[in-house]
């Protein structure tokens, strides 16, 4: 049986958490093996937040390093912070186009560019993930519409269905979310294959 | 909302160890807060139709749970692997009376200290007070292993503890739930020979005690399994070691003999034994702490077994189990050439720490009470901010550096006793509500017995709110008419948004300790913002607006006070984050040219909410 390693980085706050348990329920409905590994604690108050994802045939709930397949940022910095997940081979890159400054004092910020400029030679996309969940009715389904583009990719081939996602998905901007953030990937708009 | 029915849900280990105690029949359960715990009592106040507490600390909670099985109940407690250090005596006490029904202890270790202070390896605990170690490898087998850990323990009449980790609580996966059964509840037995700890009974028990743990010894084989693949490589693996060491031999592809080792204390000997002797190299993959590889070395000498054994000279030491390290193990036991390829993490990512909530009251307490320790002609580079644990740990970041200590619960009031002494510099324990309820008190008290000057920052935010805003004692009990029956001559109460007045009320109470060289209090009483947002309209709240006339692009409010929903724009003018901002007002009096206020209007019972 296939297996598939995501890794979700973000901020606290961004349902990185959320987008997890949707993951995994939508598994549980394909009858395929979803474990996701939480960090909760102090990381939930604006600090750097990330979950290991695997699906198919997997006994231990982290992604060895090198071995994501796929490394999402829902914020654009985080990616980086989690980059030793990923390697130039093997793990396509999705980026959420949105950058959060730390709350500490003086902190210089990366812009969206210089965190590209860092994965050259990376398979990259960006994705406006927050406008497609205006779009959708609501902010809050970011999360979602990343899930939708991961879909679109056939991240979840042969794993889970999508029906089985928009069960998970539960309200009704989520799965709009998601199927914008499809359809967005077959027309090539929006989209920076780099 | 999860159904108690037989088919798979993804659910939280801790949700699963929940169910798993349901379906044992628990009937009383104490807790107190922490990561990576709290969602076991969490989730049996939700789901369970039986006497669930947050106690005031690990101690009570689980003299609670105690109480309850020496007469007979099915009783668990919970708490993170630094919590069992503060209920170690009834721990090992009770060791010695046993139990009458069941007593089932949830450990929640950290390794690699996600949210903690250390990594103890909580397995030690049961080597130390003779009480087994049930250690799950999934939520699965978390949820299992529960069941299994009250059948133990009400078999052997002996206290089980149940030892999760980070990635055992902390994991969603599918389970598949067993029905719950009816609570076990006690019936008062009266046994003073057994239970009154005074010398001659103790030394009865003593022997009974050794007693139980042979028992326990022949009780644990069956719990642990060896999967024999016809090989002359033996790996035993323990707890979540199992499912690592699992998916490593899938990937590399290796072929070894597997125990999967639920109790890593007392190790099952036979089993060992005999899967040993058909081995001709044996590996122990285990978290922290060599615990099993100590007492497999222990066993195999007494047994006169010579075999080639690896362990702790492998698998490292240092953090929670990966891959990464399995792998590494395996390629030194199997003579395996592994070449990994990731990506580095570049130097120059901005840090991310986590912060103070928008809308934290106690932001603006730092800030008060940096200001007053000025004011009060204190030097800060000679004032020892004695710190504890909780939200405002984080006290400790730039831009307050308000935090010279935290080690422990209650540790700031404690320690604070101990830099007067060592210093005579008067210095200030911060501490929280929950805190202080749960080891403040005696620390407290200790400093009026013996005049030791300091002051006592009460942040009160009346909620454990670290942990997700559980109930404090501070809803039921004033923190002030309790420092005044502890004799603390100098009690205050400020508001932390009361900006002027507070500074003033930190600085009077300063000089007033310096003056008469006792403790004083001040509680600093406003209510954690997301425990405020939970009884409130979300789309209906008030909204901090920036006057860009007036903002002159200072920083102040953005790199002083640090509010998240605060953000600099690109010519350095304040703006605020609509998504973010709660309305709170807390930055208003922050702008020295006043060009910030607020829009729109309080939600209903808004000041009683923050205040009450």
């Amino acid at each position: 049986m296939a297996r598939v390693n995501i890794l979700i980085a973000g901020v606290g706050g961004q349902g990185i958490i959320t987008a997890g348990k949707m993951i995994a329920e939508a598994g549980n409905y394909s009858n395929t093996k979803v474990l996701i590994a939480e960090t909760h604690g102090l990381a939930q108050r604006g600090g750097g937040v990330n979950i290991h994802v695997r699906i198919g045939d997997v006994n231990s709930p982290l992604i060895p390093l090198g071995k994501a397949d796929y490394l999402v940022g829902l914020e654009a910095t985080e990616v980086l912070r989690n980059l030793n997940y990923a390697s130039r081979k093997h793990t396509t890159i999705i980026i959420n186009n949105y950058v959060v400054r730390p709350v500490l004092p003086k902190v210089r910020l990366l812009s969206l560019q210089e965190v590209l400029d860092k994965l050259k030679g990376c398979k990259v996309y960006v994705i406006d993930a927050n406008q497609i969940a205006i779009n959708a009715g609501n902010i809050k389904a970011a999360n979602a519409a990343i899930l939708g583009f991961l879909y679109s990719l056939g991240a979840f081939e042969g794993l889970i269905s999508e029906e089985s996602f928009i069960k998970a998905l539960k309200y009704e901007s989520n799965i709009k979310a998601f199927k914008i953030a499809q359809v967005i990937k077959i027309n090539g708009i929006d989209i920076n294959g780099i | 909302m999860i159904e108690l029915s037989t088919t798979k849900r993804v659910i939280l280990g801790n949700e699963a160890i929940a169910f798993g105690a349901l379906s044992a029949g628990v009937s009383i359960a104490a807790g107190y807060p922490g990561t990576p715990s709290t969602e076991i009592i969490e989730t049996l106040m939700k789901y369970g139709k039986i006497y669930t507490e947050w106690s005031a600390n690990e101690k009570v909670a689980f003299e609670t749970a105690y109480g309850a099985a020496i007469n007979g109940a099915f009783a668990l407690t919970t708490m993170k692997h630094v919590g069992l250090n503060v209920a170690a005596d009834p721990l090992m006490s009770s060791s010695y009376t046993g139990v009458e029904g069941a007593l089932v202890i949830v450990s929640a270790d950290d390794p690699s200290m996600w949210s903690s202070q250390n990594e103890q390896d909580n397995r030690y605990y049961g080597l130390h007070a003779l009480i087994p170690v049930i250690e799950p490898h999934d939520p699965q087998s978390a949820h299992d292993l529960t069941i299994e850990a009250f059948k133990l323990s009400n078999k052997v009449k002996h206290p089980v503890i149940l030892r999760s980790t980070t990635r055992i609580g902390h994991i969603r996966g599918p389970v598949e739930l067993k029905p719950p059964s009816r609570p076990v509840l006690g019936k008062l037995i009266k046994d003073p020979k057994r239970y009154v700890l005074v010398p001659e009974n103790a030394r009865r028990n003593r022997v009974e005690q050794l007693k139980r743990w042979e028992k326990i010894e022949e009780e644990v084989e069956g719990l642990n399994e060896l999967i024999d693949n016809d090989s002359e490589n033996l790996i035993i693996a323990s707890g979540i070691s199992f499912g690592y060491v699992t998916d490593a031999m899938k990937e590399l592809d290796i072929k070894a003999n597997v125990l999967r080792l639920s109790t890593p204390v007392p190790i099952p000997k036979r089993l060992i034994l005999k899967a040993v002797s058909n081995s001709k190299r044996v590996l122990i993959v285990e978290e922290g702490e060599p615990i099993v590889e100590y007492q497999i070395k222990d066993l195999l000498y007494d047994q006169g077994v010579r075999v080639e054994l690896h362990g702790k000279d492998l698998v490292s030491r240092v953090g929670e189990m990966t891959l990464d390290k399995v792998y590494y193990a395996f390629s030194k036991f199997f003579g395996l050439d592994l070449v990994t390829e990731y990506l580095e993490v570049p130097q120059d990512v901005p840090p991310r720490p986590p912060a103070l909530c928008p809308g934290c009251p106690h932001r603006s307490s730092f800030i008060d009470l940096k200001k007053a320790i000025t004011m009060a002609s204190f030097k800060p580079n000679e004032t020892f901010i004695s710190g504890d644990i909780g939200c405002y740990t984080l006290g400790l970041l730039p831009p307050f550096d308000a935090q010279d200590s935290s080690t422990d619960m209650g540790s700031s009031i404690g320690i604070a006793n101990g830099v007067y002494r060592a210093t005579g510099n008067i210095p200030i324990a911060v501490i929280g509500d929950s805190t202080f309820f749960h080891s403040g008190i005696s620390a407290l008290a200790n400093a009026v017995y013996n005049q030791t000057p300091m002051l006592v920052l009460v942040l009160d935010n009346r909620s454990t709110a670290m942990t997700g805003q559980q109930p404090s004692p501070s809803k039921g009990i004033d923190i002030g008419e309790v420092a005044k029956g502890l004799g603390v001559k100098y009690v205050k109460y400020v508001d932390p948004f009361d900006v002027n007045s507070s500074i003033k009320e930190l600085s009077n109470a300063l000089k007033w300790v310096r003056e008469n060289r006792q403790p004083a209090v001040v509680i600093a009483k406003r209510a954690c913002a997301l425990l405020v947002m939970d009884n409130v309209e979300e789309n209906n709240l008030p909204k901090a607006i920036v006057d860009l006339e007036k903002c002159t692009g200072c920083s102040i409010c953005y790199d002083y006070f640090t509010c998240p929903a605060i953000i600099p724009r690109k010519d350095k003018k304040a703006e605020i984050d609509n998504y973010t901002c709660i309305g709170c007002g807390a930055c208003i009096p922050v702008c020295p040219f006043k060009a910030i206020s607020l829009k729109g209007n309080k939600p209903e019972k808004w000041d009683e909410l923050w205040l009450g």
